[in-house]
């Protein structure tokens, strides 16, 4: 017995610690690979999900530039907004919010933001139709999926004002399984 | 990995408690910041160049309509095709199609899916609309223009 107890106090149970370093090292290194950490130029939101969606390439075209217009709940998310926190369909005017690369616009601000936007990189020659030269860029409608229709309506009717005609709308690619 | 646990490899003995300390912080960071990103796809749609707001045409028009109603007492919207109110995707998904190969076996394939909306209504219903029209390979999709600013 005696012999027992003097082992004890001699060997202290000592646990080997590198694996459980070896595996949270794998770890972090997972976590740090997937964190997103860039620079967005889009805003929290929901997507509503359309199989027929074309996905969208991860490299960007330099001659062909791109614009994500953002419409979003700007109040939801903190209890600001009962409605749209509750996933129901909010309809007050001053709870939506259209932002490019999360600087917010309002109707007027935007329209000369989008006008700015088509001057920067417009094509070489004045098309016939239009009868002036048209802007190259491309611009992506990210909209909530309970955002009012009037407000993608009013974003597309812009760029139409300011010579953007390439236009697309942002969904979610259902998943897989 | 980390290296032999042969004592003799090594004789300096490294306190590694702190260095897990940091990296269990750092893991809780991670992990707690990390989000699994939407994979996003789009619907491309060039507006006309020389086309704006136009009136009612006159004759029969070559369209097909599909009108959406933002119903305020029950939220929610009402879809009509023709003189006809859709209660499901699938019910609106035949009628287009029986619309469309109408006008294709008429001679005119370019018939274009116009998505006559209410501004109030929500942005996923009208997706619904141009995924079902993509779906029947329908590329001319058009949107109505909603009120003009004052």
């Amino acid at each position: 017995m005696s012999k027992h107890k003097k082992s004890q106090v001699e060997d202290p149970i000592s646990p080997n610690l590198i694996p459980m370093i070896d595996i949270m090292f794998l770890l972090l290194l997972f976590f740090m690979l997937g964190a997103d950490m860039a620079a967005r130029e889009t805003e929290d939101m929901e997507l509503h999900e359309a199989n027929k969606m074309v996905e969208i390439p991860k490299e960007t075209d330099e001659n062909n530039p791109e614009t994500i217009v953002n419409i979003h709940h700007a109040v939801g998310g903190d209890g600001g907004c009962a409605v749209y926190d509750n996933k129901g369909i909010c309809r007050e005017k001053d709870h939506w919010k259209w932002s490019i690369s999360r600087v917010s616009y309002d109707k007027e601000k935007l329209k000369e933001r989008l006008q700015v936007l088509a001057d920067l990189s417009l094509e070489d020659e004045v098309d016939k139709d239009a009868k002036k030269k048209l802007s190259k860029r491309k611009i992506m409608v990210r909209a909530d999926k309970t955002a009012p229709y009037g407000d993608v309506q009013k974003v597309i009717e812009y760029c139409g004002m300011v010579g953007l005609y390439k236009i697309s709308v942002i969904g979610a690619v259902p998943s897989v399984n | 990995m980390a290296g032999s646990q042969n004592a003799e490899d090594n004789p300096v003995a490294i306190n590694v408690i702190p260095m897990v300390d940091v990296i269990f912080c750092l893991c809780v960071f991670f992990m707690c910041s990390f989000k699994f990103k939407q994979v996003e796809g789009k619907f491309d749609s060039w507006l006309p160049k020389n086309k704006g707001s136009e009136g009612t045409p006159s004759g029969e028009p070559k369209e097909i309509r599909i009108a959406m109603f933002w119903d305020e007492a029950e939220k929610k919207v009402r879809r009509q095709f023709g003189m006809r109110f859709v209660e499901n995707d699938a019910e609106l998904e035949a009628l287009m199609k029986g619309a469309y190969e109408d006008y294709v076996a008429k001679g005119s394939p370019e018939v274009p899916v116009i998505v006559d909306g209410d501004e109030r209504i929500p942005w996923r219903d009208v997706l619904v609309v141009v995924n079902i029209a993509k779906g029947m390979k329908i590329d001319n999709i058009e949107f109505a223009l909603g009120k003009k600013d004052a």
